[in-house]
């Protein structure tokens, strides 16, 4: 059973493995004589123009910048949420779980506009604003369900001592909310890194492309064929950090998700 | 009222950035669709009396493509929510190295889909992909899965699925979790086989994640994009195009805004009531209960 | 400020700063890049975005021009081999509004889209109507659209009847012969079918169907009215004749699927007696070693008896993005590439039709490239799709509605007026209310 399942996950991804690995005539060939191995095909993948790694930066990059940017403003947003008392938790609540809802295409042609009119196109660190838009509004239901989490006298306590709102914060609420926010980061990283529609429509210059695009720019720019032994490099150096980050924070997502998803 | 203001406060930052980008496009986008904005006019929006509302109706593509994006979603929904659910029971229970398998069948999900969806492409290969090189040492002549209409559908069905149902079981695992191992013990004590505790107790206290589940994958599923236009890029002769797709085109291969737009909020509207509709149906099974928890 | 602790104090966290000045650092390093790039520019680069096969086609003469001290340096950019793809990726650039290229090979039918867009320089000012002149009336087609010229164009490609010289001794003289041609062999079972053609839901169908319609008189588009006029009783015909090709067995209903290359294959492999394509198809039946390597000729597109048949123009040129940094330079290149030096190496290697008078008047060349003279012909009565920046979508779905009837969905009746239809309300959505609607640049 448990191989099946991992079968099923998992051999997509190694056949993609084996096929990165194989010369292009054994691909189309199967009893070709001879070694049929090869590591060429990652050769030409990273020396071609601009190298691969540059694209996995390049999401790195917008990741990282997503995730501080969305935890910056999810953390205030989900505490006064947390706090708020008025209709506005309902509406606001509400306003959210749609919003999270929402299918990512249908803003692209809006926000390519918006892009245009601000000059915020071919700008990795501009790219991360729509990401963090559109990554708030589970980050802030994950974080409010984590702050109600947390024992109420403690803040009171806290309060009494004469801390601040921003001590309080600092020194007593986010020290304990550390598993909610790593387990918030590691879903909004996931999801920049894997945009596809906005940043089709923002980047449009080769150096700048983020992972899924480039990938993408492969098959569908194809010249005569696709380079599928290149093609397959590129996806198994493409799945490689997120084979670590999914091995790392596997328990932190699934907490995470357990504590705020639903509840929040 | 000095601490009202503070929370106030400390929400607007993410409130505004949200307006700006979710609220602000669905507004432009009602506006654009009362204007002729295309190569035409320049690119420029000059009010045309609702003509793309006119075409729109009339827009044979639109319907079809609006009728096989509806197919697509709740096809693969059903399918992600039951093998889903397989899933999550699996992985619930005590197994040895349970957090490796877990973080192995979550990878699907952590992937680009472009990157599998290229995957897809090769394994499906005419004629020398892995499922026809299977053919052909069976005996068989390869096939064009790419090429007919009918599997062609079947696999972009497949590749979301396999992309999504992990997510889908993460969810319903999320769920497994809060029920009380205890109420389980004493249903089994009672002597009720696992089928039984599954129907009588499992299901129940499910029903709030599989009702989350379904309403965020039936809304993502029916703004599917990147899937299909690299897997298929729509074809072959349109059957598998989606309202994305086509909306994508009349704006990048088109340049016509105006009508764009009006594809854009006319599938917007769709899901709307589409979402709508299932809402009402699960309405009895204590889906308020969640949606209220959940505002 | 109370909103402003949990910012101040996130920020005194180790990790937090160590990611602000990658970020940081990132910020600068690409920044500096940029202005190394700027003051480093000598040659002074120029970028031209073209499809593949032309980007490779050209790449001698490339090669050639960065190396004669021109202080230019030419970089190609290949783009993807199909033609809707490579528009998207570059109107996907444009339309951000920094072009990462100076310049643009630009298909004859996407032109008054991009004009429309005001995404192109105009060229007047360095090339003057005498160079237009020196060219065949095909290849003068389709590069200027109001008072303006946008493109300089680099081959002078129509689409070409194909005819196997084993089966017949010569090709016909119009769709009657063609087809009864095509019956007597197929009767006498010395070639299974006997026109091969584009029937695809694509844009190569819209190519045969503008043939279609010259060949039968009707047209396609009206440029006084800027309207479609798809449901005369003389479009009616040349989509019922298409159609009954199909229903006679003259063509297989496979053709419904076929693109050029689909047809190109099923006619190198002896299967056809007919084929419609590009010049490109006749290198590639001459390279192979396929049954009827050496029994091809080609001839111009033929039309109903009585009436002027042409070939669909699709030539390719240069154009010159608004924005560019050097112009001059660009336009330099433009010089170079659309040369008549260039044009012959084209020519030669590649069988491209060049547009220059000269080069087809050199009995070198002559003699060299045996499709010259064919080409030639196939210039002076060509065919353009409609020259409006709505093209993409008239033809789109004009495409989708003769598909529709090569699949046995409508008759050529409800066909053509469907198409007439939604052809105009797509127009009447596109431009605005009446008055705009002549928006025709």
């Amino acid at each position: 059973m448990r191989l099946l399942v991992l079968l099923w996950s998992l051999g997509p991804l190694l056949w993609q493995l084996r096929t990165s690995l194989l010369r292009p005539e054994a691909l189309v060939a199967p009893l070709l004589e001879g070694n049929p191995w090869t590591l060429a095909n990652y050769q030409l993948v990273l020396s071609g123009d601009p190298p691969f790694w540059r694209y996995l930066a390049n999401s790195t990059l917008v990741g990282l910048a997503t995730t501080l940017l969305t935890l910056l403003l999810a953390v205030p947003c989900a505490y006064g949420l947390h706090k708020e008392r008025g209709p506005l938790r309902w509406g606001v609540g509400l306003a959210l779980v749609a919003a999270a809802m929402f299918p990512t295409v249908l803003l692209f042609l809006a926000l390519l506009e918006i892009a245009r009119s601000f000059g915020l196109a071919n700008n990795l660190l501009t790219l991360s604003l729509p990401y963090t838009a559109l990554s708030l509004p589970l980050a802030v239901l994950l974080l409010r369900a984590a702050f109600a989490d947390l024992p109420g006298e403690l803040e009171d306590a806290a309060r009494l001592e004469g801390l601040g709102l921003g001590q309080r914060l600092r020194f007593v609420l986010l020290p304990l909310l550390g598993p909610a926010l790593a387990s918030t980061a590691v879903l909004v990283f996931l999801a920049s890194w894997n945009e596809y529609a906005i940043a089709l429509t923002w980047i449009s210059r080769s150096d700048l492309l983020t992972l899924p695009i480039a990938i993408a720019r492969i098959g569908g720019g194809s010249v005569f064929t696709i380079p599928y032994g290149a093609f397959a490099a590129a996806t198994v150096l493409g799945s490689l950090p997120l084979l670590l980050l999914v091995l790392l924070a596997q328990r932190s997502i699934v907490s995470g998700l357990t504590r705020g998803a639903v509840k929040g | 009222m000095k601490s009202r203001t503070v929370t106030l406060l400390l929400m607007l930052p993410a409130l505004l950035l949200l307006a700006a980008v979710f609220l602000y496009p669905m507004l432009r986008y009602g506006w654009l669709s009362l204007q002729a904005s295309s190569v035409l006019t320049g690119l420029v929006p000059v009010p045309n009396g609702g003509a793309n509302w006119g075409r729109l109706l009339d827009d044979a593509r639109f319907w079809t493509d609006a009728g096989q994006t509806l197919r697509f979603a709740l096809c693969s929904v059903i399918l992600e929510l039951l093998g889903g659910l397989a899933l999550a029971l699996l992985l619930h229970r005590p197994l040895r190295g349970r957090g490796a398998l877990r973080a192995l069948t979550l990878l699907p999900w952590a992937l680009p889909t472009t990157v599998m969806a290229l995957g897809w492409r090769w394994i499906l290969n005419d004629p020398h992909g892995p499922l026809n090189a299977a053919i052909h040492s069976l005996g068989g002549s390869s096939y064009g899965f790419l090429s007919t209409p009918a599997t062609t559908w079947f696999f972009v069905v497949l590749a979301d699925v396999w992309k999504t149902m992990p997510f889908v079981a993460l969810l319903l695992l999320a769920g497994l979790q809060t029920i009380p191992a205890d109420l389980e013990e004493a249903l089994r004590l009672e002597g009720a086989s696992r089928f039984q505790i599954l129907r009588r107790l499992t299901l129940p206290l499910l029903v709030p994640y599989l009702t989350l589940a379904l309403l965020f994958r039936l809304a993502q599923a029916l703004g599917v994009f990147d899937l299909i236009q690299v897997l298929t890029g729509g074809g072959p002769a349109g059957s598998t195009e989606s309202l994305a797709l086509y909306a994508y085109l009349n704006a990048m291969r088109f340049l016509d805004f105006g009508y764009a737009s009006t594809v854009m909020l006319a599938t917007f509207l769709l899901l709307l009531v589409s979402l709508g509709g299932g809402w009402l149906l699960l309405r009895r099974h204590g889906l308020e209960r969640t949606t209220e928890r959940a505002a | 400020m109370a909103a402003r602790p949990p910012f101040s104090s996130l920020r005194r966290q180790p990790a937090v700063v160590g990611l602000l000045a990658v970020l940081l650092l990132v910020l600068f390093s690409a920044s500096g890049q940029r202005a190394v790039q700027a003051v480093a520019a000598e040659p002074v680069p120029i970028r031209v975005l073209m499809p593949a096969p032309l980007a490779d086609a050209v790449a001698g003469p490339v090669a050639r021009f960065n190396s004669s001290g021109s202080g230019v340096a030419v970089e190609v950019i290949r783009g993807p081999l199909d033609t809707e793809t490579i528009s998207d990726l570059a109107i996907s650039s444009l339309l951000l509004g920094e072009a990462p290229f100076d310049l643009l090979l630009v298909d004859v039918s996407w032109l008054p889209k991009y004009v429309a867009a005001g995404w192109f320089v105009p060229l007047e000012r360095w090339f003057g109507p005498e160079l237009l002149a020196a060219m065949e009336p095909g290849a003068r087609l389709g590069n200027g659209l109001g008072e303006h010229l946008w493109r300089m164009p680099l081959t002078g490609d129509t689409g070409l009847l194909y005819w196997r010289t084993d089966l017949m001794p010569r090709p016909p003289r119009d769709t009657a012969e063609l087809v009864a041609i095509s019956r007597d062999l197929q009767r006498r079972g010395r070639v299974r079918w006997g026109y091969l053609w584009q029937g695809r839901q694509y844009e190569g169908l819209s190519c045969v169907m503008v043939e279609m319609l010259q060949g039968f008189g009707a047209r396609w588009w009206d440029d006084a009215t800027a309207r479609t006029e798809l449901d005369t009783p003389q479009a009616v015909a040349a989509a019922a004749w298409l159609d009954g090709l199909l229903r006679d067995g003259v063509s297989p209903r496979a053709v419904a699927n076929y693109a050029e290359n689909d047809a190109l294959q099923s006619f190198a492999a002896g299967e056809a007696a007919f084929l419609r394509n590009w010049p490109y198809a006749w290198r590639e039946i001459e390279k192979g070693e396929g049954p009827v390597k050496g029994k091809v000729g080609v001839t111009a597109m033929v039309g109903a008896p009585g009436e002027q048949g042409g070939g669909t123009l699709g030539t390719w040129g240069l154009s010159l993005i608004k924005g560019s940094p050097h112009p001059e330079e660009a336009v330099a290149v433009i010089r170079w590439l659309t040369s008549p030096e260039v044009q012959r190496q084209l020519a030669l290697e590649q069988g491209y039709a060049p547009t220059w008078s000269r080069l087809y008047d050199d009995p070198d060349l002559q003699r060299r490239a045996p499709l010259l003279a064919v080409q030639r012909q196939a210039l002076q009565h060509p065919q353009l799709r409609p020259p409006t920046p709505a093209y993409a979508q008239l033809s789109d779905l004009l495409a989708r509605q003769v598909n529709g009837m090569l699949t046995g969905q409508a008759g050529p009746d409800q066909t053509m007026a469907t198409a007439q239809r939604q052809s105009l309300q797509v127009l009447r959505s596109l431009a605005g209310p009446p008055g705009n609607g002549s928006a025709n640049p």
